[in-house]
């Protein structure tokens, strides 16, 4: 079986400082993994987390910073709305919504990521592959 | 293709753009020069691919054009073709969401919960010949959300129309979007994959007559299906259609609405099916509701801004307040629509907080639901 695709939408501050310092000191993380860091969770909308499975991912995990922390204001807010209406959408099509899922973190909590990553991979690999994928990729990259 | 759209017969007269709704709002845009440009001048490859994409297709330019030159299909199979050799381009609004989750339901094993809406106060059947397409409206509805646009409330009153009629229609579990947003913006191989996939969700479920409230699913289903799939033997009913033929002057009764109404032609439901008389023949039907045409109407009526989710910009926003208050101008208290991409577009703006001071809010309701809360 072809590995599972998990894409994780990771905040450049806090949650990738975790990631950083979780990758410094040699932690292991799930090999299936990709990461795509901005510069706020503020910055993905609806449209990029639905092609995200458009092209392809099984799972989404977006990784913000705790609403208190965010260096922009109300990004991990928007972060909020955009999941909830997204799994709404999912709902729609079919999709379990636990392929979308949201995490915030302190930017001292590198276990507590790796952890949810773990976690979060094993939680997908327990669902499958996900059956909405379309076949006929135009606009996907290629793999 | 030039021949086909009869490019050739076109005068240069001009008439086209200076009716075309995205020109006059101010954007360099000319579907006569477009057409110079294909015939004569094509190694200006760059304005020809801007210009392609550049169109709302409303139509206003074909229903104005001399020479009859089809420009509407002309730009349909422009963007396939160009989608074809050079990519997907053009600004897909919402940074083509709607346009991805379209995409998603090429997936042959989707199993969707579309029908979650449904409530004991309409009737459906599991099964038999007539089917009722509810399209996206599911899906506007949440996505929408934010802009307070209840398209759901449509497909709800159609059912409850249906009912009145005494017909128990079939809602598919499984039937996907019709596509015409990706054959607008040229992705052809996946609307293919839609059609082929909700003929055969038709057919599974032994489906003789398919009834449609939007006039573009109809305007797919019933034009577009049939030319994608060889041997295509369902009758698709545009509800407005039904609505007329059943409903006679003295046969149906609806309760008086002492209103001033005004509608908007939708681009598909008028100049591309030209349906102009049977909405206002059955807004007719209820009594005491006055009706005011708008300035720009039937055959020359404003487009609502944008198509298929490509292209909404400043430009497409300006078409969206002129509309509406060429709308408040005739002194209705609601407009009235037949698209419920009409009602997302001219609600957006309505919604949109740098709008504000413009005096455009104005409440917008569907043909079906006006009808619908009249009957007894």
């Amino acid at each position: 079986m072809e590995p599972l695709r998990i894409l994780g939408i990771c905040c450049n501050w806090s949650p990738f400082a975790c990631y950083n310092a979780a990758g410094m000191t040699g932690m292991s993380m799930p090999a299936n993994f990709h990461l795509i860091r901005v510069m706020c969770i503020g910055r993905i909308n609806q449209a990029l987390i639905l092609r995200a499975f458009e092209f392809g991912a099984d799972g989404v995990i977006l990784l913000e910073c705790t609403d208190e922390d965010c260096r922009y204001g109300p990004g991990p807010e928007v972060g909020h709305e955009n999941v909830h209406r997204v799994r709404r959408i999912l709902h729609l099509l079919g999709i379990r919504q636990e392929r979308l899922v949201e995490r915030t973190f302190g930017a001292h909590e590198k276990e507590k990521l790796v952890q949810t990553l773990w976690n979060f991979t094993k939680e997908m690999e327990k669902l499958g592959p996900l059956m909405a994928k379309n076949g006929r990729k135009r606009e996907a990259v290629k793999s | 293709m030039i021949v086909e759209m009869s490019l050739y017969q076109c005068l240069e007269c001009g008439k086209c753009t200076a009716s075309c709704p995205r020109r006059l709002s101010g954007k360099e845009y000319s579907p006569r020069l477009l057409a110079h440009k294909v015939i004569s001048e094509r190694q200006d490859e760059a304005y020809i691919e801007n210009s392609v994409w550049e169109c709302l297709t409303c139509g206003l330019c074909r229903e104005r054009c001399p020479s009859g030159v089809d420009f509407n299909r002309f730009i349909m199979e422009m963007r396939a073709l160009l989608a074809d050799t050079k990519g997907l381009k053009g600004y897909r609004a919402h940074d083509g969401a709607i346009h991805s989750w379209m995409r998603m339901m090429t997936a042959p094993h989707l199993k969707q919960n579309r029908l979650d809406w449904l409530d004991p106060g309409i009737k459906v059947a599991s099964s038999g010949d007539v089917a009722f397409f509810t399209g996206c409206a599911p899906y506007f509805n949440v996505f929408f959300a934010g802009i307070d646009v209840d398209t759901l409330s449509i497909a709800r009153d159609s059912i409850r129309l249906l009912n009145f009629l005494d017909i128990k229609p079939v809602l598919l579990p499984n039937e996907r979007c019709c596509g015409h947003d990706l054959l607008w913006s040229g992705d052809i191989e996946n609307f293919e994959a839609l059609c082929r996939l909700n003929y055969t969700s038709f057919k599974d479920a032994g489906v003789k007559e398919i009834i449609v409230s939007c006039p573009e699913c109809f305007q797919v289903l019933s034009e577009h299906m049939p030319r994608i799939i060889t041997g295509f033997d369902i009758r698709v009913t545009l509800l407005l259609d039904l609505l007329q033929r059943e409903m006679q002057p003295g046969s149906t009764v609806f309760r008086p609405l002492k209103r001033k109404v005004t509608f908007q032609d939708p681009c598909r439901l008028g100049r591309m099916l030209n349906r102009y008389a049977g909405p206002r023949e059955l807004l007719g039907l209820i009594p005491e509701m006055e009706f005011q045409e708008m300035e720009h109407s039937g055959r020359g009526a404003l487009c609502c801004g944008n198509c298929g989710f490509i292209n909404c910009d400043a430009s497409s926003k300006q078409i969206q307040v002129q509309r509406l208050q060429e709308a408040r101008a005739t002194g209705a208290d609601f407009l009235v629509t037949a698209c419920p991409k009409c009602m997302i577009h001219l609600t957006c703006t309505i919604r949109d907080p740098l709008m504000h001071g413009k005096k455009i809010q104005m409440e917008i309701r569907d043909l079906v639901s006006v009808l619908a809360d009249q009957i007894e």
